[in-house]
């Protein structure tokens, strides 16, 4: 079985600040983006299942619709495996309603001016968020005892909290860190990855212009995230 | 209740449970806010894991960022008996450095060891160097007992090799505790879940040591910084260790000139004594040569060593390694006198205290090194155990290059 860990907003410098061992493996760095305008998640996840820039297709779609695309696996790189399972990813197999839930709490956030009921949603998106996350970590870990050739898990809890908290920094260590124990339950050959990665704007996070990769086997350098699709199949 | 202070640092293996330990002994003294606690909690519910007390460190990090608290590098708690310091020992190096330059001074240790684990070689590098420092009072806690399901065997086991390996290094532990740092078995309170043992718990165990002597019952030295002429002659310096008192016969080293303090001068005052740590001035009864670099003693105090060689363990930082023989810088409190290491007795790689060969005549970076020093003109040095202020050194002139502590004083 391939393993992919695949970490939305896993920022590369917090794994190294917090020490995550297990998610940086032997070899890790940054993926290069700089090929999409801006560093969004849908485009991202989409290039990288088909290895193609999907940027001009997704963005044509409007900010709202672009959640609603989904790929069919034979568009995908996913195809090449017999049993491949694959966890929540964005444009794929992603549970909408959780995460359009998700983006409405975001926005009834930013709505109010009231310090009151700003407390009271960023509470109930964190509860929301951090739900979400651990019914995602029990699939991955049953998923992994299973016979698939091929598991993607998609974990988004890095991403979702960090655009309200990013800067409590003891909630953003204890996500990163339970992130870390998940990748050590792997034991299979498996990469680490994320589409991009966040950096301050105050209090709250906001996407930054690198993702992160990590391989026991190979050092990738300076890939791109379309790179992936061929180096996945190639460790078939 | 109030004994003062006693300042201690936990070292082991970096994952046998330092930072549980702190965060749960921080817990159960109630030295957090509660909040920052349901905090922590909280965010371990939303995780679904137990509570980890680990992260209370973290805490603490966040606050030293944020500027809150201004002390880097120690943590406080207190029992019904005194206040602690934690001294944040971030790896075994830096411990080392610290403590030879003088940024912390450890008075007790507790090693810790994980139960399912046991005696690692980073567990054994950690108590050398405790050894080295002349820290006596040891208390060893073998953590997780609830990963072996509090089993005394196991206990029993990784206790007979530590101690084995503790003799060889003349190290007498004061105590051995079982203890779950998580769950907090016998680290402020005694459990059911270990009926087989009937010792302390860890807050007991420390209780029980005794504060090293404050330097204000030490003898007296005082680190002349500079004379100032004025409408009277003002030795300015520093009293290191003791206390420095008005009418005390006083004998002026390296010369051995004796005079009598006349008195004690303060901006705009006088006053009758000058406590450890002070910058004052004073003046005296007769009129001798005094200088920057001269050390003022007690004349009844005869335990100082005025002497051109001395034994010493010295903690080179450099890249530029040193070779046997060459001239350099020694400071010692004001003292400055050039010195050079003659020889080399054991040289050690710091990281692994592999004892390398000395033959080679060179120290490198990140070496540790027992050596025989020389100096060109007489020094005041103390045994680094009995007084550390005037017991340990720095070598280098603009950059510091080395620290060392002296060892046993007067050849």
């Amino acid at each position: 079985m391939i393993v992919i860990l695949a970490i939305d907003a896993l920022e590369y410098t917090l794994v190294e600040k917090y020490q995550c061992e297990n998610l940086k493996q032997k070899y890790y760095g940054k993926t290069d983006i700089s090929e999409f305008s801006e560093p969004r998640t849908m485009v991202l996840w989409s290039s990288f299942m088909t290895g193609e820039n999907k940027e001009k297709e997704i963005l044509k779609l409007g900010d709202k619709e672009m959640w609603n695309a989904r790929f069919d696996i034979k568009e995908t790189f996913f195809y090449n495996f017999q049993s491949p399972k694959i966890i929540d990813l964005p444009g794929f197999s992603y549970d909408k309603k959780i995460h359009e839930e998700e983006r409405e709490l975001l926005k009834a956030y930013f709505s109010t001016d009231s310090t009151e009921e700003k407390n009271k949603i960023r509470n109930d998106y964190n509860a929301h968020a951090f739900s979400h996350h651990r019914e995602i970590k029990n699939q991955f870990l049953d998923a992994m005892k299973g016979d698939h050739d091929f598991l993607l898990g998609y974990f988004s809890i890095a991403d979702v909290i960090g655009h309200l908290n990013f800067g409590n920094s003891l909630m953003m260590k204890m996500i990163y860190k339970d992130l870390d124990e998940i990748a050590k339950e792997i034991k299979q050959n498996h990469i680490v990855l994320s589409d991009h990665g966040m950096k301050a704007i105050g209090q709250f996070g906001d996407h930054s212009e690198y993702g992160f990769w990590s391989t026991s086997f190979k050092d990738l350098n300076n890939p791109k995230i379309t790179d992936f699709s061929k180096i996945i199949v190639g460790m078939m | 209740m109030d004994e003062g202070y006693l300042k201690f640092v936990i070292v082991g293996h970096v994952d046998h449970g330092k930072s549980t330990l702190i965060g749960r002994l921080l817990y159960d003294t109630g030295s957090i806010p509660i909040e920052k606690v349901e905090e922590i909690k909280n965010i371990c519910d939303s995780l679904g894991k137990q509570m980890e007390f680990g992260y209370v460190m973290d805490h603490l990090e966040e606050e030293r960022e944020q500027g809150i608290t201004i002390e880097t590098t120690q943590t406080f708690f207190k029992t019904n008996k005194r206040n602690y310091v934690i001294i944040d020992a971030p790896g075994h190096v830096e411990f080392l450095k610290n403590m030879i330059t003088g940024a912390s001074q450890a008075e007790a240790a507790i090693l810790i060891i994980d139960a399912e684990e046991g005696v690692r070689e980073q567990t054994k590098r950690h108590a050398y160097i405790l050894s080295m420092l002349g820290i006596s009072q040891v208390i060893v806690v073998i953590n997780k007992m609830d990963l072996i399901s509090f089993d005394r065997e196991k206990f029993e086991s990784i206790k007979s090799d530590l101690l084995n390996f503790l003799k060889e290094i003349g190290i007498t532990p004061s105590y051995i505790i079982p203890i779950s740092a998580k769950e907090g078995d016998f680290v402020a309170s005694k459990s059911a879940n270990l009926p087989w043992y009937s010792g302390p718990t860890v807050l007991e165990a420390l209780d029980s040591f005794i504060p090293k002597e404050r330097s204000v019952k030490k003898p007296l030295r005082f680190a002349v910084q500079d004379v100032y002429n004025f409408d009277k002659r003002i030795v300015a310096g520093r009293v290191e260790s003791g206390l420095l008192k008005k009418d005390q016969s006083i004998t002026i080293l390296p010369s051995g000139e004796k005079t009598k303090v006349k008195s004690i001068e303060e901006f705009l005052k006088t006053t009758e004594e000058a406590e450890p740590g002070k910058s004052t001035g004073l003046t005296t009864l007769d009129k001798l040569f005094v200088d920057r670099g001269n050390i003022i003693v007690d004349s009844d105090d005869m335990s100082y060593n005025v002497t051109t060689r001395f034994r010493a363990s010295i903690f080179w930082m450099d890249k530029l390694p040193y070779k046997l023989g060459t001239p350099i810088l020694l400071r010692c409190a004001t003292q400055e006198v050039m010195c050079r290491v003659e020889t080399i007795l054991k040289l050690m790689d710091s990281s692994t205290l592999e004892v390398l060969v000395s033959d080679s005549g060179v120290i490198r970076n990140r070496e540790a090194a027992d050596v025989m020093i020389a100096t060109d003109k007489e020094i005041v040095v103390d045994d680094f155990l009995d007084i550390p202020e005037t017991g340990r050194f720095v070598l280098g002139k603009e950059v510091t290059v080395a620290g060392g502590i002296v060892k046993g004083g007067k050849i």
